[in-house]
């Protein structure tokens, strides 16, 4: 292609505006350079699903000060509950904190429906400059000589040159594909989320979960939630609505041959979230992959002209404690768009140059917690985390609780007892122990 | 030629939603698109330029109704135009098509101008009518489809349960388009890009040349309320001076019986003749007795 004319040629071209995205466009486009930041759905936030909790206040808080008073958050987060799941029980952890870090700004995270924050995020990056395009979805990179100087679009005469492009184009990043950065993903590194937003009363969501004013609530589940699919549910709370859904990892959902609706009516009508939903009424449903693999799962995040971030890159730690992430796509973006600013700087848009991306990510505790936590998510989508111990755990509360004139066990013969009958082998609880140790503790 | 194609901005009817109870309307998820009736005139207008022609979009509405304006420029719109009267801030039919005849008059009247027959938020369908009575031109509501020859439209028009009438008019006029006759084409990159960096020329009431005064239309007044009266249901009696078996029909076919034409024959003179007694059997010249 020859070179078109000057408007269209710009230094930082952006593919998606997620949170990595908007955050890449509102860092290049504050360094003064040209940036263009397409989107495929109808606004920037249309086709984006999760949860969700963003724990990334503080990031943000440097980029936007008192981002919270403008941007439409829901409910900030004091309250976490993990809980295992039997089928007819439940054992919860129980956090909630009013520590200065959770009930002061700029608070510790934030419930947030995304098709509103994200419009606003790339707002906030149209406002420092950055030129954003809608409804256009990129097909495929353009290259010359090895180096990609550009994207092609779905619309006649699209083709767009650009000195570096960042895919942000979500977790089947069919453009790090195309650019040859990313292999086919296989299902055991993703998850199918499934999730409603319930619509309830503000009053009733204080009182049944024990709120005052904007503070929310996150619970994570895992056990029986899911049957012998791995995966876990959670359900936030929203200003006046619920975020509840389920995960299920794809290819146990289809070993079991299971639908991942099934999943979600199941975790609706639970004992233990059944009376949390009742009464509310469905107001959006959505579905959405998640990159579970984390540190494996990686592709080459940087390449001759390109950078990939976000959940194009697997930046989403799943980890069991965490399911985070929305943070680790805007430092991500952060990262990718620091890095363009230095390569227009230099004006190299070599991978030598590029591969700055790296030691920033590393700077910004992306590319180490994803390494401390390498071990999580296999451990935490094996056959017993799943499915035994959270069942051993609720079996083994039942009869600890549970007063019918027999003899009182203590507590290592009574586990010990549940552990036989569960069936789980000794030598595989030791094992598991050191996973544990080694996903979790050093 | 000169098109003008009047355009409006709406809320996405899929992302309103109504409580079934106090019929509260939830705005809170709303988007706006453009009217898809405006879309379909929009694409006959492009469908209709030729060398030497142009097309003028205009809309009514605030800085947010921009964005349909800059949808028409993507996709080819030679020149965009918003009005907007802050005080009153009405999209009211009359308003509306107050301010697209004052603008319309005073760019050099276009030859034809093209609206959406009904929105899709009001749905009135008074816009065209009350424009084309502003400007003193004619106006064909409904069309399917038209066909410019020289300085007259040829113009197919949809009636009720699928028929169709045929029927021409002289340029100037007003013509409101029936939505899904045409599916406007997809913008192409540079067009995009260019629309998005336009700036959008705005007009307001003393740019028009008007005052708020002339934007006081009466609003309706209710003058009496009345519930909805069911109409009586006649039930059916056969007739019985016929026979058992003739009423029997009478009942299986439930009273209907086919509209019978009478085709008469004769001089002229006989037949007006027969038709004046028809007509007054009938009851139907009794008036002009």
């Amino acid at each position: 292609m020859t070179a078109s004319k000057d408007s269209e040629n710009f230094d930082v071209i952006i593919v998606g505006a997620g949170p990595a995205g908007s955050a890449a466009a509102l860092v290049t486009a504050r360094a003064g350079l040209k940036v263009l930041l397409i989107e495929r759905g109808e606004y920037p936030g249309a086709k984006n699903v999760s949860g969700a909790v963003f724990y990334g206040s503080a990031i943000l808080e440097k980029l936007i000060p008192n981002w919270w008073e403008d941007a439409p958050v829901e409910r900030h987060v004091t309250r976490r509950d993990l809980v295992l799941l039997s089928p007819t029980t439940s054992i919860s952890l129980d956090f909630r904190s009013s520590s200065a870090g959770y009930v002061e700004p700029p608070y510790n995270g934030f419930t947030i429906l995304r098709p509103k924050f994200d419009r606003w995020f790339a707002e906030q990056a149209e406002a420092a400059g950055a030129f954003l395009l809608c409804s256009t979805v990129v097909d495929d990179v353009i290259r010359e000589d090895g180096q990609v100087v550009g994207v092609k679009v779905r619309r006649d005469e699209g083709e767009i040159r650009g000195d570096v492009v960042i895919a942000c184009d979500g977790v089947n990043s069919w453009l790090a594909r195309k650019a040859g950065m990313q292999r086919d993903l296989h299902t055991h590194e993703l998850s199918l989320g499934v999730k409603e937003v319930i619509g309830l009363d503000e009053a009733a969501i204080r009182e049944r979960f024990q709120l005052s004013g904007d503070e929310g609530m996150a619970l994570e589940y895992v056990g029986a939630v899911t049957g012998n699919v791995h995966g876990g549910a959670f359900l936030y709370t929203n200003k006046n609505s619920l975020s509840l859904g389920v995960l299920g990892q794809l290819s146990s959902l289809v070993e079991q041959k299971t639908r991942p609706y099934d999943l979600l009516e199941g975790f609706k009508s639970h004992p233990a979230i059944a009376p949390l939903v009742r009464g509310g009424t469905l107001r959006e449903y959505s579905a959405h992959l998640i990159p579970e693999a984390g540190w494996y799962m990686f592709p080459q995040l940087f390449s001759d002209g390109m950078l990939v971030a976000g959940d194009a890159a697997g930046f989403c730690l799943a980890t069991g404690l965490y399911i985070e992430g929305i943070n680790y796509a805007m430092q991500s973006g952060l990262a990718a768009g620091q890095t363009a600013v230095e390569a227009c700087k230099r004006r190299e848009y070599s991978r030598y140059t590029l591969s700055l991306y790296m030691d920033v990510l590393r700077e910004r505790h992306v590319l180490t917690d994803f390494r401390a936590y390498r071990h999580a998510p296999k451990f935490v989508n094996g056959e017993r985390l799943q499915n035994v111990y959270p069942e051993m755990a609720a079996r083994a509360s039942e009869s600890l609780f549970r007063v019918d004139g027999s003899r009182k066990q203590k507590l290592l013969p009574l586990y010990w007892r549940t552990l036989r009958q569960v069936g789980a082998k000794p030598h595989h609880v030791v094992q598991d122990l050191f996973q544990v140790a080694r996903a979790y503790l050093w | 030629m000169r098109i003008a194609v009047c355009l409006a901005r709406l809320p996405d009817p899929e992302t309103v939603s109504v409580d079934p109870i106090t019929g509260g309307v939830d705005f809170s998820r709303t988007l706006h698109i453009l009217n898809p009736a405006d879309a379909c005139a929009l694409e006959l207008a492009l469908q209709l330029r030729g060398p030497g022609d142009s097309i003028a979009a205009l809309t009514v509405g605030p800085p947010e109704a921009d964005g349909v304006l800059r949808d028409a420029l993507a996709v080819g719109a030679d020149e965009v135009l918003r009005l907007w009267d802050e005080g009153s801030a009405s999209t009211r039919p009359a308003v509306t098509a107050r301010l697209l005849a004052a603008a319309l008059a005073m760019d050099g009247v276009p030859d034809l101008v093209l609206c959406g027959s009904r929105s899709l938020a009001g749905g009135s369908g008074e816009v065209p009518a009350l424009l084309a009575e502003y400007l003193g031109w004619p106006v064909v509501t409904d069309v399917l489809a038209f066909d410019v020859q020289a300085a007259r439209v040829q113009v197919q028009r949809r009636l009720a349960r699928g028929a169709r009438s045929e029927g021409d008019v002289v340029l100037p006029a007003v013509l409101a388009v029936e939505p899904g006759t045409a599916a406007l084409r997809y913008a192409g990159l540079p067009g995009v890009m260019a629309a998005k960096r336009a700036a959008i020329p705005v007009r307001h009431l003393p740019d028009l040349g008007l005052s708020s005064m002339d934007l006081r239309f009466p609003s309706a007044t209710v003058q009496a309320a009345m519930p909805p009266y069911p109409r009586p249901r006649e039930i059916f009696i056969p007739d019985s001076a016929l026979s058992p078996e003739e009423r029997a029909v009478q009942i299986l076919s439930a009273g209907m019986t086919h509209k019978a034409g009478r085709v008469i024959d004769g001089t002229p003179e006989e037949m007006a003749d027969a038709i004046l007694d028809f007509l007054d059997e009938n009851g139907f010249m009794e008036s002009a007795a």
